[in-house]
This record gives C-alpha cells, sequence and structure tokens, in this order.
C-alpha cells in the first residue's frame, strides 16, 4: 500500500515536469498568437513606429481621432443595431423551433440539424450574390431588413448548439407536461418554464451571435454598403487613409472580442466551455 | 414516448416547425436555388446553356480557382501539422491553469479572422512593420521585396493564424480519446513509443485529422475580409471575384459570376460533407 503510494507521487512528480518540446511549441504558438495582436494595441498608442524596435513616443491623439470622426458614432450605432436585432430575431427563430422538434417532432430533428449546418457550406459572398440577385424590389433590395435575414442564418448555428445543448440538458418532456397539466398553454410554458431553465444557453448563443454579428464584414459591405454602414467597414476605410487610426479602430474591435468571449466563458459555468461550443457548431 | 400519431396530431406538430423552414427558404434555400438556375440560363433569351460554365475556362477565373484552391489546402494543411504538434503539447501540459488559457486563447483568435487581423498582420509584416524593421536592423535582413504581407505568401501567414487555433480546438478532444490504458497496455507488451503512436495513436487520430483538413479548407476557401483588407486586385482569389461582381466593380458578365458562385458551393459542400463524416467517425473514439 504505502509502497504503491510513492510510486504514484513519483508518477505525478514525472508528470509536473514540463518537456523542452512543450516550451518550444506552446511558445511559438503563443508568439504567433499573441504578437500581432500586441503589435497592435502598441501601435494605436505609438507617435511614430516606423524606424525604430520600440515607438519613439506614447500618445493618445490616435484614440482621439478616431472617436472625432463623425462616422465613428454612426457606424458603432450601425453595428450595435445590427447585432442586437439578429439576436433577438435569432432567439425569436430558433428557440421556439429547437423546443417544438424537442417535445413534439423528433422526426423532423435530422432535417433541423442539416439546416443548421447548411450555413457552413456557403460562403458569405455566394448568400449575399443570391440574395442580391433574387432580391431585386424595392424597399427589400439591398436594404438592412436583407440584411438581418441574412446575418441570421449566416450565425444560426452560434445560437442552434448552446441552446440545443441546453434543452438536451433538462427533462423539457417533464416540464412540459407538469406545466399542461396545471393548464398552461405551450407558448407559457416555453416562456416561463422552459426559457428561464436554460438561460445560459440561451446567453452563451447570443454573446456568440453578437460577437459574430458585430465583426461582420462580407455580408455588410457587399448587400448594403455605405447605406449601412457599420463598424468593421469603417476599420477597413481607415487601413487605406490613416495606419494609426485604423489601429486604434483594431484595438476596439480585439477588446470587444475579448470581452465578450471572457463573458461566454463565463456564462458558460462549469459544464461546457465555450471552445466545445463554437467547435460543435460547426 | 405514448404513441399518439393520428394524421391531424402529426399535421399541427408540422405546424410548429413552419415558420423556421420557411425563413430558411426566404433567406437561403430558394435564393441559392435561383442562383443555380440562373448560372444555366442565356442571358436574354431565359434559354437553356451551359456557355457561363464554359466561359469560366478564361484564364482569370481558372487562377482564382486554382489560387483558392491552393491558398486553402496549403493553410489547412499547415493547420493541421502544427495544430496537431501544438495540441499535444497542450495536451500533455501539466498545469491545468495553463492548459485553459491556451484553450481560451485558441477560442478567441480564431474568431479573429477579418479586417482587424489583417490590419495587425500589416502592423508587423507591413513594409515598415515592426517585424520587418527588428530583421533588417538585428539580422540585417531585409524582408521585402521578396516577401508581402500584401501577396499570396502574406495570406498564407494571416489565414494560418485563424486555421492554426481552430485545429488546436478540434484535435484536443481526439487526444483525450486516446486512452491511458491503451498507452500502458502497449507498453506492458514492450512497445516502444514509435510502435505505440505508429500502430494505435495515429490511426486512432486519422479520422480527427481528415476532420480537421476538410474543415479549415472549406474555413479558408470561404474567407473574404481577410484577403479583401490584404491583397485586394493584386491577387485574384474566387471569393473576392464573386464580391467584385456584386459591387459591380468588375463589367463581367452576371452568369459567370452565378457559375463560380455554383462552383464554390459545390467545392464546400463536399468538403463540409466530408468533414460531417470523417468528425462522426472521430467522435467514436473521443465518446467513450
Amino acid at each position: 500500500m504505502n509502497n504503491t503510494e510513492t510510486k504514484k507521487k513519483k508518477e505525478e512528480k514525472n508528470k509536473k515536469r514540463v518537456a523542452g518540446w512543450q516550451i518550444a511549441l506552446v511558445g511559438a504558438f503563443l508568439f504567433y498568437m499573441l504578437i500581432p495582436i500586441i503589435s497592435t494595441y502598441v501601435f494605436s498608442v505609438a507617435t511614430r513606429w516606423d524606424r525604430t524596435i520600440l515607438p519613439e513616443g506614447y500618445t493618445f491623439e490616435f484614440y482621439g481621432k478616431a472617436t472625432e470622426s463623425s462616422y465613428f458614432g454612426i457606424t458603432l450605432r450601425n453595428s450595435l443595431i445590427l447585432s442586437l436585432t439578429t439576436v433577438l430575431a435569432s432567439l425569436i427563430i430558433i428557440v421556439p423551433t429547437v423546443y417544438w422538434v424537442q417535445i413534439r417532432l423528433q422526426r423532423a430533428k435530422p432535417l433541423l440539424e442539416v439546416l443548421m449546418i447548411l450555413p457552413f457550406g456557403i460562403p458569405t459572398v455566394v448568400l449575399a450574390l443570391a440574395l442580391v440577385r433574387i432580391y431585386t424590389v424595392p424597399p427589400f433590395a439591398r436594404s438592412p431588413f436583407l440584411l438581418i435575414g441574412a446575418v441570421v442564418v449566416y450565425s444560426m448555428p452560434f445560437m442552434y448548439r448552446p441552446v440545443s445543448n441546453a434543452l438536451q440538458a433538462i427533462d423539457s418532456h417533464t416540464l412540459t407536461e407538469a406545466g399542461q397539466s396545471l393548464g398552461a398553454n405551450i407558448f407559457r410554458i416555453l416562456i416561463e418554464v422552459i426559457i428561464p431553465n436554460i438561460f445560459p444557453g440561451l446567453l452563451s448563443g447570443s454573446l456568440l451571435v453578437f460577437a459574430t454579428v458585430f465583426a461582420e464584414f462580407t455580408l455588410t459591405s457587399l448587400i448594403v454598403g455605405a447605406r449601412f454602414k457599420t463598424f468593421p467597414l469603417l476599420l477597413v476605410e481607415y487601413t487605406r487613409i490613416n495606419g494609426n487610426v485604423a489601429a486604434a479602430f483594431s484595438v476596439i474591435s480585439f477588446t470587444i472580442a475579448w470581452i465578450v468571449s471572457m463573458l461566454i466563458l463565463w456564462v458558460g459555468t462549469r459544464s461546457k466551455s465555450a471552445s466545445t461550443e463554437t467547435i460543435q457548431a460547426r | 414516448m405514448p404513441n399518439r400519431k393520428h394524421k391531424s396530431d402529426s399535421v399541427s406538430d408540422w405546424a410548429g416547425f413552419i415558420p423556421f423552414l420557411l425563413f430558411c427558404l426566404t433567406f437561403e434555400i430558394i435564393p441559392i436555388l435561383f442562383l443555380a438556375r440562373g448560372s444555366f440560363l442565356q442571358k436574354g433569351t431565359g434559354q437553356f446553356t451551359l456557355l457561363n460554365y464554359v466561359n469560366l475556362q478564361h484564364p482569370l477565373y481558372i487562377r482564382s480557382f486554382i489560387n483558392s484552391i491552393k491558398l486553402s489546402g496549403m493553410t489547412a494543411l499547415v493547420g493541421v501539422i502544427l495544430g496537431t504538434l501544438i495540441g499535444y503539447a497542450i495536451y500533455r501540459w501539466p498545469s491545468e491553469r495553463m492548459r485553459e488559457f491556451l484553450i481560451t486563447l485558441s477560442d478567441v483568435t480564431t474568431n479573429f479572422a477579418g479586417a482587424p487581423l489583417a490590419f495587425a498582420f500589416v502592423v508587423i509584416l507591413g513594409l515598415n512593420g515592426v517585424i520587418t524593421q527588428f530583421l533588417a536592423q538585428y539580422l540585417n535582413y531585409e524582408l521585402y521585396p521578396d516577401f508581402s504581407i500584401y501577396s499570396f505568401s502574406g495570406l498564407i501567414l494571416a489565414y494560418v493564424y485563424f486555421q492554426l487555433p481552430l485545429m488546436v480546438l478540434l484535435i484536443l478532444p481526439a487526444f483525450a480519446g486516446i486512452k491511458k490504458e491503451w498507452q500502458e497496455s502497449a507498453q506492458s507488451l514492450a512497445a516502444n513509443d514509435f510502435q505505440f503512436w505508429w500502430h494505435i495513436g495515429i490511426p486512432v487520430l486519422v479520422p480527427s485529422l481528415i476532420a480537421g483538413f476538410t474543415l479549415l479548407f472549406a474555413n479558408a476557401f470561404g474567407a473574404y475580409a481577410t484577403a479583401y483588407t490584404l491583397v485586394q486586385a493584386k491577387l485574384s482569389l474566387v471569393t473576392l471575384q464573386i464580391g467584385y461582381m456584386i459591387a459591380g466593380e468588375v463589367r463581367a458578365d452576371q452568369g459567370i459570376g452565378m457559375a463560380m458562385a455554383v462552383v464554390s458551393l459545390i467545392i464546400m459542400g463536399l468538403s463540409i460533407g466530408a468533414y460531417q463524416i470523417a468528425a462522426s467517425r472521430a467522435r467514436r473514439w473521443s465518446k467513450r
């Protein structure tokens, strides 16, 4: 007994050591992943950084210039409108459907899964081309309304997986039957019983969709373009006008992505990490 | 479930699915089918034709497909190889905190594709980029003009940035599927590390590697924003060409744009289909 215990401890001690090849690989990985981002953060506060290894000085003037731009407020507002509307539309379209399939229409589950995976097989430019070609009549042609439809389709897998996982984790049949025996209709059960029970799933799906849509460039620029300019469009524009201001915009965009990712992680609680959600969504 | 399947029941059951189906039809399925149909129609007369596909043989479009396939294939291959090695290093890392940090980092960075990422690469590897400067001043090595972030080689670096962490996230569950008991039994049968990996480890990983390659390939093939920000007209890619046609920046025949879209849908469909098959094979191991 004692002997095996010491052996175990020895093994554990061995395991605790990090091998040289691991340090090399993980170090290179960290370098590759972090240097572009850190450099952009530094570049956005550097006065001049094209002749020396370290910046010649530091300043916040580019953030001033970035926020002074008349488009800054408008594009930020448009991006927020687009992301929040998409989250809302996505919740309204997906949550009741997934719930319904779970309790009443298990037969449709394979069809649902296929429909949810489909957007991954369609390049965003192709979706944009298809929508622009078929909806040519105003007020729908190249409208923000069409854009919202497109981004809901594009971000659907990110909402579906967390919602579906959360629904499977609770006993929705028993909850529904209990609600029905108390005389509640299916809508009331969904809103008052099911949704509170799957709330973490809804929240993490919503955050994923929010982050995806907030950074969306392709569909926005090709479907509506300048008529509904969002933050990523402004950023791309500035990469050609002023590099320092573009860096400030990139930093804002990275920071939002980090914050949302941390929130997803925090919401994802102990059971399911955001990364498994991202992978399973594909 | 009690069997309560009357016909009326079944109809009302499906009714609950209709709104979602209508949404998908409106914003996805019908537009795509309409697009596919349009690619077979003659401009003006509306008669059936294969001309749009024949016209794809123009050197510009052939080059676009070759560039896109090369870029996707190369970054997927680099992503799979490096991602698997890095994934294994992370998997064997003793501290759980560090493992969690690296997984979170992968999770965040794989979604960093697009304009901000493209610009970050200009900051470090542009003509006056940080690393470009460092190499010139300390190692006396001029990166330009042999390399350019605005070219094919630059795109590879930028694409690998989002491919690598995606592969790490994909491969980690596969490593968890290689059970310690197998390694122990192999050891007790006097197999060395090489024999274990050659006969057991790698065969178990193969479905995950194929799944990784196909998903990464599709991920790169469909990408647009990164390439749009970096190379623009300097390099032709399928997604860029389709984008120009929508924006009306080139006076090309719309029929060719639709034919291009259909061919890229087929390429994407094949890789996503292969991914689904490989991923379900891979799950057989990691589930246990």
